[in-house]
């Protein structure tokens, strides 16, 4: 310490400039050394794997090229699932992203208590899916739950939720839009917030109505916005594991089944590691082809305003 | 005229629909809240009884006879922190090196930390069980911190912070002869102290709340997490005894909710401004 003060600022600066190299790697070794051996070799070694027969417990791994994707071609479980997850994703990303745009704009208005609404509406957001799922798996009981009961006191005919293959995937929607809702109302609120109030001043005074406004202005400066949650509420989408777990278990009937559960139970119930790795391969896939979607629509939206 | 009266209308419905959506939001948490505390007759009551007017606690008792949820709470708590302490202390040198050094491979080392939030958990796991078994780590709490030793979006939000801070400062401290290590610790740390808690705090509900690697990875039923926990307390074979499975459900949200509701506009502002994925 004491040596280094005795040299000029700038012989120090230079040193240190010099050993930057040094520092920057070793700052970053960490990161690079944990991130390559618990991410990078795992995908990498996902699509190998993709490629053999894994038979972990004999430490046999025996490469049989394309065939574990020939199999998931003509697997009509692992179709079934694609199809339920596609429409899985297909129908909440929409609904949600409307319902938190309806919201956001409701809550871009000024009224008593919107702190304690927004922290409401926001709650399902930041408790575990695993747990709220369970409350909703009792509420949706046929028998003793209570949205069977409340239709029973207006005299709707009971539902079987859960139970029917029919209304199993819609209930699994329902709860992932409750528990969903308020991160998209949120983002919209922010993407309100920040269109120049000048906009729709000077709309106004061009005797625009407040429907046109919504129309012309608010909809097409929201277009940013409404591309991140759609990208953003889609990739997560695509991952949904948690409540179908907890809610139906993929049934009845493979009615609910998706891809990751598929996925988990091919590979930590059944074994078939490389089975699995195929399937892994597929999910990302879908995920690839929505963030090359996202890059190229972000590209356009960087001069929006 | 007209407006006179279309404004209290306008103002009453607003009202009504937020209000009645907030109902539909918080219902789930009423529900589980009421049925936790009332006696079994009362919760299979038509019609419901909304405003329990018996009370219990025989269905926590329950809960805790049947599981050890002071154990998995430990285990959430011991993976949370080792997760976020690890990221965070990680990430604050990585996004240094990145916000402040100019290196060769840097773009390189950079778009591969962000290139991993591409290919999450659920699409390696496979590969992923296969090399911890090799190691050992299978059913061990190292084994469930793996994946999350670090965070790319930590680095990245912190990297994002460090360039808000005047090249200047580090360069006085540079000056003053304080090695790259002090400064990074001592003077950089405390101003992005606000990042450092945004990160720390969706890192931890991340940890906190995940699932599907827990599961997968942990065999013995000692190192359950909480939402492990929680999903294999539910009877595989239907035999119905809500009481204390919400019971059980409410031991294990409660925490977060709580802390929620201490700091929800913090919260809500941290998670609006940076996503939520880890």
């Amino acid at each position: 310490m004491i040596s280094e003060r005795r040299r000029s600022p700038r012989q120090v600066l230079a040193r240190l400039h010099s050993r930057h190299v040094l520092h920057a790697y070793l700052f970053i070794a960490p990161v690079i050394v944990l991130f390559g051996i618990f991410r990078v070799a795992p995908s990498i070694q996902t699509l190998l794997y993709s490629f053999y027969k894994v038979e972990l417990l004999r430490g046999r791994f025996t490469f049989i090229g394309l065939e574990n994707f020939y199999s998931l071609l003509t697997d009509e479980i692992f179709r079934k699932a694609t199809v339920n997850t596609l429409t899985y994703v297909t129908t909440i990303v929409p609904i949600s992203a409307f319902l938190g745009l309806i919201l956001a704009v409701l809550f871009n208005a000024k009224f008593h208590l919107k702190e304690f609404f927004k922290a409401v509406y926001f709650s399902p957001m930041v408790t575990s899916t695993v747990a709220a799922a369970m409350v909703w798996w009792w509420m949706y009981n046929p028998q003793f739950g209570i949205f069977n009961v409340l239709l029973k006191l207006v005299g709707v005919p009971e539902q079987p939720w859960l139970m029917s293959s029919h209304m199993a995937l819609p209930s699994i929607i329902i709860f992932s839009v409750w528990k969903n809702l308020g991160y998209n109302m949120i983002i919209y609120l922010a993407g309100l917030q920040a269109i120049p109030q000048q906009f729709y001043e000077a709309a106004t005074i061009d005797g625009a109505g407040a429907l046109r406004r919504f129309r012309h202005i608010t909809i097409p400066l929201l277009a940013p916005t409404t591309t991140f949650l759609l990208i953003y509420d889609t990739i997560l989408a695509l991952q949904v594991f948690d409540q179908v777990f907890v809610l139906t278990g993929g049934g009845p009937a493979g009615s609910t089944n998706v891809v990751v559960l598929d996925l988990y139970r091919q590979a930590f119930e059944r074994y078939n590691f490389g089975y699995a790795a195929a399937e892994a391969m597929v999910l990302f896939l879908f995920i690839m082809a929505v963030t090359i979607l996202q890059y190229y629509y972000s590209k356009r939206y960087e001069v929006a305003y | 005229m007209v407006r006179s009266i279309l404004v209290p209308v306008g103002r009453l419905s607003l009202y009504l629909v937020v209000g009645a959506v907030a109902a539909l939001m918080i219902l789930p948490f009423y529900w589980m809240l009421i049925t936790a505390v009332m006696p079994a007759p009362d919760i299979l009551a038509f019609p419901p009884k909304w405003i329990p007017t018996r009370l219990t606690l025989e269905h926590f008792v329950a809960a805790f006879a049947k599981a050890p949820w002071l154990t998995y709470y430990w285990n959430s708590f011991v993976v949370a922190v080792g997760s976020v302490s690890c990221s965070l202390l990680f990430g604050l040198f990585a996004g240094y090196a990145f916000a402040i050094y100019r290196f060769p491979l840097q773009n390189f080392f950079f778009l591969l930390i962000l290139g991993t939030l591409m290919v999450p958990v659920q699409v390696t796991s496979v590969a992923l069980y296969i090399q911890l078994s090799k190691i050992g780590w299978v059913d061990t709490f190292l084994g469930i911190l793996a994946p999350n030793f670090a965070s790319a979006f930590g680095v990245f939000m912190l990297r994002q912070g460090i360039k808000q801070i005047p090249v200047d400062v580090i360069e006085a401290a540079r000056m003053d002869g304080a090695g790259e290590m002090r400064i990074v610790l001592t003077i950089i740390a405390p101003l992005i102290k606000t990042t450092l808690a945004t990160v720390a705090m969706i890192l931890f509900l991340g940890s906190w709340n995940d699932f599907l690697w827990p599961v997968i990875i942990i065999n013995s039923s000692d190192l359950r997490t909480l939402p492990v926990g929680i999903a294999l307390f539910k009877d595989p074979y239907g035999n119905i005894n809500y009481g204390p499975l919400m019971a059980a459900t409410l031991i294990s949200t409660a925490p977060m909710l709580v802390a929620y509701v201490i700091s929800q506009k913090y919260m809500i502002r941290g998670i609006a401004l940076t996503g939520l994925k880890g």
